[in-house]
This record gives C-alpha cells, sequence and structure tokens, in this order.
C-alpha cells in the first residue's frame, strides 16, 4: 500500500457553465448533482431520446443501405463545410506541416474526449491513424450512426486537408464498433496509396482496413471509464499528442447529441428527399418519441429510484412536480436558460430558452424532448398529467405540466 | 501476434535511414513568429529564459518558454535576422501570439505570425551539405551551426539556415516565400535523389524516431516540465528577470523532483502493449517496488540500433541506468537518451 492521495477534481470543473453556488446541478428540492454526474445524465438522456429518434428515422427510409447511406452523405457534406467555414487548426493542435487529411484524426480524438466517449489513440501518422473508444453512450442508436460519425470525420479531415499544401488521403474506416457489440469502437483511418484497397461508397465505412494487422487492442482490464478531463491519472486534463489541452470547465456547454447533430439532420435531409412529408416525419417522431418517454417510467422501481435520485419528500404525491424535477435537472446539465412560472401541486410551467436546447442550431431538438417529456409524465406520474406547449414568447418554448383531458390523444 | 507499426514499416524505415545514410528532405514549415522594434531584444529576453541579447544577426538560439510557474510551455529557436527583428520558429502559435500580447506592456515592439507567407524544408544528413552546396547559389560551405543566410534557390529569394531536429551534425532549413514552394521543393527534391536520398513523408519519422534517437523532445513530452527536470537547464540566464523566474530558482535549489530517462524494451520481436503519452492520455504507468515512480512519454523505435526506445518522466533518482523493471507486463531496461552514441 502506498498511501497515496489521489487528487481531487479541480475546483474550475465546471466554471463556465453558469452555476451561480455549486458547481453542480440542483433539483427543486435542493439534491445536488456533481458537475460530473450531470454531464453524463445528460449524455445519457440524450442517448436514448437520440436512440429514439433512430427509430423514428429507420421509419421514415426503411432500407438499411439507403438509410445509411443518404445519413453519411448528409453527414459528410455538412461536416466538411463546418470545416471549411470554421477552421480550428490551432485548437487541435494541428501544425503547418501536417499536410493531408491525417490531422483529422486530431479533430476526432479532441471531440470524442469532450462526448466522454474515452479510450485512446493508438496511431497518429501520416499514413495511419488509429483511435480505440472504450465507452460510447450513443452505442444504442444503432450503427448507421457509427458509419455516419465515421463519415462526418472524413469530411473534417478533408476539410482540414485543403488548408495545407497537398499531402496524403487517409479513408477513415469503423473497424469495430459498440453500436454493432464490438468491445471497442475502432477507428482506422489509411492511406490508399501505402495501403491500397478497392474504393468503398460512402456508407461503408466499417472496413475491413488493410493495415487491422496494425492494430492494437486494449484488454478489459486496461479499459477506462472516464474521459481524460475526468482522471485523476491524466491530472484532470485532456492532452493529446499535439499539447492541445483542456479541462473540464465548460464541457457541458459544448455538449452535442446524436440527436441533434445527425439523426434530425438526417430526418430533416429525408423529407427535403422526399422519403417522406414533413408533416409525416413529424407524426412519426412524436409517436415513437412518446413511446420512449413512457417505457422510461414503466415500472415502479423506476418512479422509486427517480424520486429518491431527485430529492422527492414522501408529502409529494403524484403530480407535475416530479417530472418539473426531472426536466430541470437535465435543461441545468445542458448548460439551458428556464424561468419557473408555476411550479405547485396543480400545474409546473416552465419558459425554457429556445436557442439554448436547440442543441448545435438544430431547432426540432426542442420539439424532440416536449414529445419524450409528454411520453414520461403519462408513466413517472400517472395518465392524467400531460406536457404541452401553450403561448410561447418569441424564441422560447413555454411548457405547461398539468391534468388534461383530450378524447384524441 | 499484431505487428510493430514502427519496426515492421519499411516505409518508416527507409524514410529514417536515408536520414541517416544520406540524405531526407521534408516539409516542416512552422509557426513563425516576427518580433521587430527597439525594445525587441529585450523583450524575448524577458520572455525566454535563455540570453538573447548576445545572439549576433545571423545567428540562432533554441531556448524554453516558461510560465509563472517555471513550466515549459513551448521551446522554440529564434533567429536574429537583423539588429532589431527576430523570428520565433514555434508550434504553438496562437498562444504564442497572445503571450506576448499579454507581455508587452511597456516594450516598444510589433509582433506578428507571419505563418501563412513561408514554408520551410528540412534537408538533413550527412549528404545534405553537398545537395545544399549543389542548389543554392551562393553555397553553404562556411554555414555554422544555428547560423543562417540569405540565398537563391531555383530563381527564388530564400533564408538557409543550419539546423535541424534530427541529430545530424550536417542539416539545413530552407525558409521560402509560399509562392515559391512548389519551385523550391522540386529543385531539392531533384538534388536529394540524384544524392541517393529522398523525401520524407511521414511524421512519426521527422517528428518522433528521428529526434528521438537523438535525445530531442516533441512538445508533448514537456508538457508540464520544468527546464531542470528534462536538462534543458544549462544555458538559462539567470543574471536577468524572465518570466518563470522565481520559480525556477527554487527548483535550483531544492532540486528537481523528476527527471527524464531513457528506456529500451528489451526483446524487439515481442508483441507489447505499453501506451505513451506521445499520442496524448497519461502514458503508460511505471511501477518500482509496487509504487508508480513514472509514466511514459513516448516509445517509438530506433532504425539505428533495432530497439523500441523510448523516455519515461519518472520520479527523481528512482531509475537509473540499466536498471530492468517490467512496464505493464514487458521487460524493459533504463538507458541514456541518445540513440546515436
Amino acid at each position: 500500500m502506498t498511501k497515496k492521495i489521489d487528487g481531487r477534481i479541480p475546483a474550475n470543473s465546471g466554471n463556465e457553465a453558469g452555476f451561480t453556488q455549486y458547481n453542480a446541478v440542483q433539483s427543486p428540492w435542493n439534491k445536488l448533482m456533481s458537475y460530473q454526474d450531470a454531464l453524463h445524465y445528460a449524455s445519457r438522456f440524450e442517448a436514448v431520446l437520440s436512440a429514439a429518434v433512430a427509430q423514428a428515422y429507420r421509419i421514415i427510409i426503411p432500407d438499411y443501405a439507403t438509410r445509411a447511406s443518404e445519413m453519411c452523405k448528409e453527414a459528410y457534406g455538412r461536416l466538411y463545410y463546418t470545416g471549411i467555414n470554421y477552421p480550428g487548426d490551432d485548437g487541435f493542435g494541428i501544425h503547418p506541416f501536417m499536410c493531408g487529411s491525417y490531422p483529422g484524426a486530431l479533430i476526432g480524438d479532441k471531440g470524442d474526449d469532450a462526448l466522454l466517449m474515452c479510450g485512446r489513440c493508438q496511431d497518429f501518422g501520416t499514413y495511419r491513424c488509429e483511435k480505440e473508444l472504450d465507452v460510447c453512450d450513443w452505442d444504442i442508436c444503432g450503427s448507421e450512426l457509427c458509419r455516419a460519425t465515421t463519415m462526418s470525420l472524413q469530411g473534417q479531415a478533408d476539410a482540414t486537408e485543403t488548408r495545407h499544401r497537398k499531402g496524403h488521403k487517409l479513408d477513415y474506416l469503423m473497424v469495430e464498433a459498440k453500436g454493432c457489440g464490438d468491445r471497442h469502437c475502432r477507428i482506422i483511418a489509411e492511406s490508399r496509396e501505402k495501403y491500397p484497397a478497392p474504393e468503398h461508397e460512402l456508407w461503408e465505412s466499417f472496413g475491413p482496413a488493410v493495415s487491422d494487422d496494425y492494430k492494437k487492442y486494449t484488454e478489459e482490464e486496461d479499459c477506462v471509464e472516464e474521459s481524460m478531463m475526468f482522471r485523476e491519472e491524466c491530472d484532470y486534463h485532456f492532452v493529446n499528442g499535439t499539447n492541445t489541452e483542456t479541462d473540464s470547465s465548460n464541457q457541458m456547454v459544448n455538449l452535442s447529441t446524436a440527436a441533434s447533430l445527425y439523426l434530425l439532420p438526417a430526418i430533416d435531409n429525408a423529407v427535403k428527399l422526399g422519403y417522406t412529408t414533413a408533416e409525416n416525419a413529424e407524426w412519426i417522431k412524436k409517436c415513437v418519441l412518446e413511446a420512449a418517454g413512457k417505457a422510461m417510467f414503466g415500472e415502479r422501481y423506476a418512479i422509486r429510484a427517480c424520486r429518491e435520485w431527485l430529492g422527492v419528500p414522501n408529502t409529494i404525491g403524484e403530480d407535475g412536480r416530479l417530472l418539473g424535477g426531472v426536466i430541470e435537472m437535465l435543461l441545468q446539465s445542458l448548460v439551458c436558460h428556464y424561468e419557473i412560472e408555476a411550479f405547485n401541486k396543480d400545474e409546473v410551467i416552465y419558459v425554457i430558452n429556445r436557442g439554448d436546447l436547440a442543441i448545435t442550431g438544430t431547432q426540432s431538438v426542442c420539439e424532440a424532448h416536449l414529445y419524450m417529456w409528454q411520453g414520461m409524465v403519462k408513466t413517472l406520474v400517472n395518465a392524467q398529467w400531460s406536457v404541452w406547449e401553450e403561448d410561447s414568447p418569441k424564441g422560447k418554448m413555454r411548457i405547461k405540466i398539468a391534468k388534461k383531458i383530450d378524447k384524441f390523444m | 501476434m499484431y505487428k510493430n507499426i514502427f519496426k515492421d514499416d519499411e516505409w518508416k524505415r527507409s524514410e529514417h535511414m536515408a536520414v541517416r545514410e544520406a540524405v531526407g528532405y521534408y516539409l516542416f514549415t512552422h509557426q513563425l513568429m516576427e518580433v521587430t522594434g527597439p525594445d525587441a531584444c529585450r523583450f524575448l529576453d524577458y520572455i525566454y529564459p535563455n540570453k538573447i541579447s548576445t545572439l549576433k544577426v545571423g545567428r540562432d538560439r533554441y531556448t524554453t518558454m516558461l510560465n509563472e510557474e517555471g513550466e515549459i510551455i513551448d521551446d522554440v529557436v529564434i533567429m536574429r535576422l537583423e539588429e532589431e527583428k527576430y523570428w520565433v520558429s514555434t508550434l504553438y502559435g496562437t498562444k504564442c501570439d497572445d503571450w506576448f500580447y499579454f507581455h508587452s506592456d511597456g516594450y516598444d515592439i510589433d509582433t506578428s505570425e507571419i505563418t501563412e507567407d513561408w514554408h520551410m524544408f528540412s534537408v538533413q544528413g550527412p549528404k545534405s551539405k553537398d545537395v545544399l552546396n549543389e542548389i543554392a547559389e551562393g553555397g553553404v560551405e562556411e554555414l555554422k551551426f544555428f547560423q543562417h543566410k540569405n540565398d537563391v534557390i531555383a530563381g527564388h529569394e530564400v533564408l538557409i539556415n543550419r539546423g535541424g531536429f534530427t541529430g545530424e551534425k550536417f542539416g539545413y532549413e530552407v525558409y521560402c516565400q509560399a509562392d515559391d514552394a512548389d519551385d523550391v521543393q522540386d529543385v531539392i527534391d531533384a538534388a536529394v535523389k540524384a544524392a541517393g536520398g529522398k523525401e520524407v513523408t511521414e511524421f512519426q519519422v521527422f517528428a518522433w524516431t528521428l529526434p528521438t534517437e537523438a535525445g530531442f523532445y516533441y512538445m508533448r513530452d514537456l508538457n508540464h516540465t520544468n527546464p531542470f527536470e528534462v536538462g534543458l537547464e544549462k544555458n538559462i540566464d539567470w543574471d536577468k528577470d524572465f518570466i518563470g523566474k522565481d520559480a525556477l530558482l527554487k527548483v535550483r535549489e531544492n532540486g528537481p523532483e523528476r527527471e527524464m530517462v531513457g528506456f529500451e524494451v528489451c526483446d524487439e520481436n515481442q508483441d507489447f502493449y505499453i501506451q505513451a503519452k506521445q499520442y496524448g492520455g497519461p502514458g503508460q504507468a511505471v511501477y518500482v517496488d509496487g509504487e508508480e515512480v513514472g509514466r511514459v512519454s513516448k516509445l517509438v523505435y530506433s532504425y539505428v540500433k533495432n530497439v523500441n526506445n523510448g523516455y519515461i518522466l519518472a520520479k527523481k533518482d528512482t531509475l537509473h541506468i540499466g536498471d530492468h523493471l517490467k512496464i505493464h507486463g514487458y521487460e524493459c531496461v533504463i538507458t541514456e537518451k541518445n540513440w546515436l552514441q
């Protein structure tokens, strides 16, 4: 025994997430949840919501190859143009001599850590890069998403390439994916000049990689569960191989989600391409997300756990404040500003800043949450209760949680 | 058994050995900060711990850059182009720009980042002098180490600096205007190939394997260390004021708590799994008698010695040359940090 005392999470963790009293989110009954836990909670909740949106997308485009292909094209194009229009080489430690698309691996590496997708870079070179993830909250969203995230990385890498002298293009492949049941997610990016292989369609991004025999597999006992910014052995800092360094002071502000970044834009794109109408797409999202919300508290033990998690006093029975507590914890975790207009046993009203909730600017994220909350209230409280939007001021979403009878509900 | 990304890669080996045995060249454009004005020398002397005031026009100097805690936040080469004009070659451009800005009060200087205007080709290896003598109109016969001169290559004005990041006795850096880079590269490429060399294209070779063989650092190695811990304290000018001096004086008085040592994986043919900070992250923990004494900073491959070689940042005096230990279960030995001797 070394009697070593581990370093604690630095006091600045969460400093820039807008907290006033503690670097923690706070339930309506003053139960505190640490910034670190809140980040995980928000990430997981949003992954569940995203998984439901993925199901909606599957209904809209039933064929796997078509669906994956459209999703990959949309993600590649959007992230390519984002990379072109918002260059951030310095922020990722991309040096002027890094020509070609291999520096894209630095972008992916940093992004993973910020999204709590912890793991490690195993190789980083001009002709080959490898990244291995041990944890990915998005692994419940379906393998199409794994393909699309790979192509978004390809898009960013290709955009980076345009800012430098001519270099070597790398083909980014996710050769293992937790969304497919693998232990790890593993991206191998390899140059076709050095590792020749036939060309493939954008969506065929699962490999195999020609350089698979160079891969470095991390055994279970060496896997990690936290991003570098929350690990003592990393001094609570993300640091990549070119010395880009960040801490956990404001990661919540940067949190993006599978729904906001990939799945809702994919549905919007499907409408644009004529796979369905906007009305039908909205109807499918509503049906699926409400069902997903209902499933969250279908069993009594889930309700009991939720009450304990929120610190709900025994004197509070079945009413809308229960869902209010859940929503408040989420909004704080997402650094989404809201005002409380009413909070009593008969009604709960929040006025939520749409701009904050529309993560990464995807406006339909707000409605997706509303559908999910409407499902959740039916099982967390009871079927007499509903959540709906009413009299919203411009730029806000005013939601009401109250009893409601609707013969066509 | 998986292949070793260094040892089993003949592409990397050939590029690495071209530099060691003949000549290799590569685009090695860094970020360039230009500092001009009457107080440029005084300013740089405050920013950097090594002595800048004695740097003559036409000469260069390597120095670390420290924060107030005495930690290395950058290591750069400063070139004095004119009496009141310096170039600072860094890989930390944005931060360097901010650092200069926030410390420039009271100095009559101008600073600007000129990275986009210039490219730099590094020509390294025993035949690099012959190559430069052939392609540069004025030749480099008299050019001393860390000395630079203006010259002409392929009809374009260039700045040739003798220096490099490979440990080679002869190595040159050719700075040219970005618009001239294609022409200059064509001429360098032809001359290098005629001399039996080649272009070094692999980042891992020019940033990791070549420098590590010579005991050099890539910026990640130095992260949160101080100069005493990594052997870069020798040329610090203690007679002047500089950022980080107070903290560093304490280190000098008490002695450094850590040191950077070299190591090798004993069986070059074994399939091993040891993580290193060069890819980011904390690096593999190194234990002695159950106590963590350090972390692996770097693990690459010496194509000259045919060993997997690297650095460990360890508690002072816990690891000694010749010590055998297991890192993550693999037999390793502590060595000097130089594989070219």
